[in-house]
């Protein structure tokens, strides 16, 4: 029993490793505009297709591989499932509602029937939507399954590898095919696509969060602020080395998508917050830095559905790295900096809703969150302007109230107000602190709402259902913290007025 | 009167003192602020929810938007006013708002004299023609005179009411969609028209037909490889029966029809194989020949004009999928039976299945009292994925002779009486340059394996005529593409998009723009990020020197204690 068992065994993993993984993954193959290795082609299209990055013991190149070659084999009958999330394009297509994944022949012959649906509603539908991925998740499935979809380098050009199917071809003869095609790509165009295997693959960003956690468990019981920023600048480095990586791939500044921008900040938060702990020499400082950064880190690994990591070429408008730099790098270095203040002042709320702040600590924290908007504020500024010149460089015009540059601008103005108020004594410190927490969703509105709630104009990243649903939490959460501190921290006002007349 | 006037005088210096005091403080700018945000972010989401032209019209081009914006700089005005003499701790804070100054200045200049449009050049085509944003209705009357009104930019409906030549403009709608609507016939006239619902599993459309001159419905319509042909009732019973010829006798005045067939009629064939019949008119033999006309021929060949009757095969509609309906009826050749079939409905949205590709048709509407005219009907725009979807329509009505019409800017209306004649059109406003361009190529880069552009560029040349040949811009290739504009003259050339034309042929789309308060916006611009950091600079100094008294307070008080 046990010797059939590890026969069985031996079996199947000679079934999926007919071909070494490590050939597949390094194979350099031309999708979406951009050549890339196979490893990243296979990953985003299992992913695409299933929603999950492996497909039972298959790893996605596996999976992505044996679907390819389907046709070789007139016994495979190996499918992957397809994914359908919304509720809606299930009850449409009769299907049971509380499976996600489902059975690509059933779908299959609907294929025809599905674009039909998706001709017929006008109007931009949830429906709609889903009827549209899932109908552009079967053309996928159709191209990979037909060896359409992996595109093989052969003398200067590109052509499918079903073109090299015949009755005999083995996976022997396609391992074959394969090496050659790299080793020629590499040969005339160099290796350098291979960057965006290490990136993929190293987890570059899990280890720069791991090591900014460890940051903050060092500032807040080891409370050593030494060991922190050392941990800090380690992080930093880890983090040009993952951002360099990117740049390589892309050839760009890495500051085109949702993913990136994110990315960003974390990392551009915590370089604020340690040049300003270099001349406010707070603790805090390092904190709030350090955990944004975990923040940002966090949903750049988790939060993938909102934030696409992939790589996709640009549209013609936005393909000027001297402005692409200057302008959305500024624009997101101002973000960072107003998260920190956000952040610094929801701690200071936090501390102060467990127990009563001393009038000169809060005055204190209050000059510190001021030191953040103020840098966020002139930042900004400059990111607008900046934007401004760009615009009018290559279209003419230095504003035209596209929904991106008119959020930036209501953000601008909130936080000017908050300095006005402030300097004339409108705002004392309490007030100056609950506006500064709450007014970061201006800039997350400009940020994400601008993309997932509003969804047009210009700047349009991408979309995703999954980010509106983030955003209303956001603002859910955010508001009842607010509300809660605001009952808790203002009372004291008619404290002091009692006592006053007392 | 003397002391009258001094404290008129007096008065109104208090008055004006007040209200610059009201104009210049922090409430007031607050209070401005917190509209401007307001109508902000109004706008950010009628432009989402309805394109950006409707949110300019609705909100950023409106007056009461511009009425904000200038409040807004008055307020910072006189806030940087009531704060001089200059105060060396202040420098920051007055370079900041100058710039905020010089910023609105700019502005306004470029909204009163700046010019942006597009020019669209097509291949080997020069031109001068300059777009611009804003719609006319351009005339032309029987002289042969042009009038261009410039219509006003209003996001709702509103009212000309304004003569020109006789002619009367009445309603103006911005955005609107077609709606049909039933226009009584004047004198009972029987031509009637009907809409129907066509599908199947795969594929829908629902569409109106008829039969009346006045309407702005057709009688055919083809749907991918089906024929659909809308004729006169009567002619239904005609087309069910079957005959052995397929000729089918039509009389078009009083819409009767007669198979021919070769039992009650005389049919033979002549010696060229065409064949021919014979039909009794008005006790006259009339003889036609269906392959050469749909006429009764003479007997010295003419073609006799002076009959009603006209007729035409069946047989040509064998080949290819053909629908017939007849309002309440239809028939089509089915090839498997070889027959012609004839159904009727049994009343309004019941369905027939017709023989093709499980295609079903349900009659939703039949009048025979009415026709079926479209209306433009105010609507917002709604747009979807950046594109309008709906409501991308701009009408005026007018009053021409006496009628109203409709002038819409799809497509223009010409109106003649026998004696005067007018053409109306909606299009854009338009300028010339002085020069001309001419489009010698157009390229267009594409990502690697995909169709999506990653580039797209224009070889150009500038002729311009009031200047030398020598000029070392003049009449010389010219290349533009994204991010490497054209600058000649004042204005600036820029790529922005491109428009196919045939197969393999495209044109190429050029905004133009001339921007007088260009330097005013870069100076204040540079002001203000430059007082910025100036002011905080200023801020932190003045700090540490309070923090070091404090400490030096504090240091003394503890000597004090001690």
């Amino acid at each position: 029993m046990h010797k059939l068992l590890s026969f069985l065994l031996l079996l199947s993993t000679f079934a999926y490793s007919a071909i070494d993984s490590k050939i597949l993954e390094e194979t350099p193959t031309l999708n979406g505009g951009r050549v890339k290795p196979l490893y990243v082609q296979a990953r985003e299209s299992i992913k695409f297709i299933t929603g999950k990055t492996s497909y039972k013991e298959l790893s996605a190149i596996e999976a992505y591989y044996k679907l390819s070659t389907k046709e070789l084999y007139v016994d495979s009958n190996f499918k992957l499932p397809i994914l359908i999330e919304h509720i809606d394009a299930k009850n449409f297509l009769n299907l049971p509602t509380d499976k996600m994944l489902f059975d690509v022949d059933k779908l299959l012959p609907q294929h025809d029937f599905i674009r039909a649906k998706v001709m017929q509603i006008k109007e931009s539908t949830s429906l709609k939507k889903e009827l549209t991925s899932l109908w552009a998740r079967l053309n996928r499935y159709k191209a990979i399954s037909s060896g359409e979809d992996f595109k093989i380098y052969k003398e200067g050009n590109w052509v499918a590898l079903n073109t090299f199917f015949t009755a005999e071809t083995t996976d022997k003869d396609i391992e074959k095919i394969l090496l050659k095609s790299s080793s020629d790509y590499v040969q005339d165009n160099g290796s350098t696509y291979l960057v965006e295997l290490t990136l993929f693959k190293s987890h570059i960003f899990s280890i720069a969060m791991l090591i900014s956690l460890i940051a903050i468990f060092a500032t807040v019981l080891l409370k050593s602020v030494k060991a922190a920023t050392v941990l800090s600048a380690l992080t930093i480095i880890v983090q040009i080395i993952g951002i360099s990586l990117r740049v390589i791939v892309s050839g760009r500044a890495p500051i085109t998508n949702m993913y990136e921008t994110v990315m960003f900040s974390g990392f551009g938060a915590l370089v604020i917050s340690l040049i300003i702990l270099a001349f406010k020499k707070d603790k805090l400082f390092l904190l709030a830095g350090l955990g944004y950064n975990v923040l940002c880190l966090f949903m750049m690994k988790f939060a993938n559905n909102m934030l696409d990591e992939s790589i996709s070429p640009l549209v013609p408008v936005l393909r000027d790295n001297f402005w692409l730099s200057t302008h959305v790098t500024t624009i997101i270095l101002s973000y960072a900096a107003l998260a920190l203040s956000w952040l610094l002042a929801n701690i200071v709320l936090i501390k102060a809703s467990r127990g009563t702040i001393e009038k000169n600590e809060q005055k204190y924290y209050e000059n510190l969150i001021n030191t953040c908007v103020i840098v966020g504020v002139t930042l900004l500024s400059a990111g607008i302007i900046l934007g401004g010149v760009w615009a009018d460089y290559s279209w003419g015009r230095f504003w035209g109230w596209d929904p991106k540059e008119t959020w930036s601008l209501i953000v601008f103005l909130f936080y000017i107000t908050l300095l006005h108020g402030r300097y004339t004594n409108w705002l004392n410190p309490k007030r100056f602190i609950l506006s500064v927490a709450g007014g970061f969703m201006t800039v997350m509105m400009a940020w994400f709402g601008v993309n997932y709630i509003l969804a047009s104009g210009l700047h349009s990243y991408g979309f995703s259902e999954g980010g509106a649903i983030f955003l209303g939490s956001f603002f859910a959460v955010q508001t009842i913290f607010l509300v809660f501190s605001a009952l808790r921290y203002m009372p004291d006002k008619n404290t002091e007025k009692r006592a006053a007349n007392a | 009167m003397k002391e009258n006037i001094i404290s008129l005088f007096s008065r109104i210096q208090t008055a004006y003192q007040k209200i610059e005091k009201l104009l210049a403080s922090m409430k007031f700018a607050v209070v401005i602020i917190l509209l401007f945000s307001i109508a902000l972010t109004y706008g950010t989401f009628m432009e989402s929810y309805h394109g950006r032209e409707f949110a300019n019209r609705l909100v950023y081009k409106s007056f009461w938007f511009m009425g904000i914006q200038g409040l807004m700089f008055l307020s910072i005005l006189l806030a940087t006013l009531v704060r001089l003499p200059a105060k060396k701790r202040l420098y920051g804070f007055y370079t900041i708002h100058a710039g905020l100054i010089l910023l609105f200045i700019g502005s306004f200049i470029t909204y009163i004299n700046g010019i942006d449009g597009i020019v669209e050049l097509r291949p080997s085509e020069p031109t001068n023609k300059i777009q611009l944003e804003e719609d006319v209705l351009a005339i032309r009357t029987t002289s042969g005179k042009i009038i261009r009104k410039i219509l006003p930019y209003n996001a709702f409906p509103v009212n000309l009411d304004q003569n020109i030549e006789g002619f009367e403009l009445k309603e103006y709608l911005p955005s609107s969609e077609l709606i049909t609507k039933w226009v009584p016939f004047k004198e009972g006239k029987d031509q009637h028209s009907s809409e129907y619902f066509l599908y199947n599993e795969n594929v829908s459309d629902q569409f109106m037909l008829s039969l009346a001159s006045l309407s702005d419905f057709k009688s055919t319509k083809k749907l991918g490889p089906l024929n659909v042909n809308y004729m006169p009732a009567l002619l239904y019973n005609c087309f069910k029966k079957q005959s052995d010829t397929e000729f089918i006798l039509w009389n078009v005045v009083q819409s009767s029809c007669v198979n021919i067939d070769s039992k009650t009629h005389l049919v033979g064939k002549t010696e060229q194989d065409n064949p021919f019949f014979v039909y009794k008119w008005n006790n006259k033999d009339l003889k036609f020949f269906p392959n050469v006309s749909p006429l009764p021929i003479n007997d010295d060949l003419t073609k006799n004009m002076n009959t009603p009757l006209r007729v035409f095969s069946k047989d040509i509609f064998k080949d290819k999928p053909n629908l017939f309906l007849f309002g309440k009826s239809l028939a089509y050749y089915s090839a498997r039976k070889k027959l012609w079939v004839g159904k009727e409905f049994a009343d309004l949205n019941s369905e027939i299945k017709l023989p093709w590709m499980n295609f079903k048709i349900k009659l939703l509407q039949h009048r025979n009292d009415a026709y079926p005219s479209q209306i433009p009907a105010y609507t917002r725009p709604i747009q979807s994925k950046s594109e309008i979807i709906k409501g991308d329509l701009k009408a005026i009505k007018v009053s021409v002779f006496g009628v109203d019409h409709w002038v819409r800017n799809d497509q223009p209306l010409k109106l003649s009486d026998g004696t005067r004649s007018i053409e109306m059109m909606i299009i854009k406003n338009e300028k010339r340059l002085p020069y001309q361009f001419t489009l010698e190529k157009f390229k267009m880069d594409t990502n690697p394996g995909t169709n999506d552009p990653a580039s797209y560029e224009s070889f150009v040349t500038l002729l311009d005529g009031r200047k030398s040949q020598g000029d070392n811009l003049n009449n010389k290739p010219h290349h533009i593409y994204m991010n490497n504009p054209l600058k000649y003259d004042e204005f600036t050339f820029y790529q922005s998009s491109y428009f196919q034309l045939g197969p393999d042929t495209y044109g190429s789309a050029l905004s133009v723009n001339y921007d007088p308060g260009r330097f005013l916006k870069y100076f204040g611009s540079f002001l203000i990020v430059f007082g910025s950091i100036w002011h905080f600079y200023i801020r932190r100094r003045k700090q540490k020197k309070t923090i070091v008294n404090k400490t030096n307070n504090v240091h003394l008080q503890g000597e004090v204690n001690a």
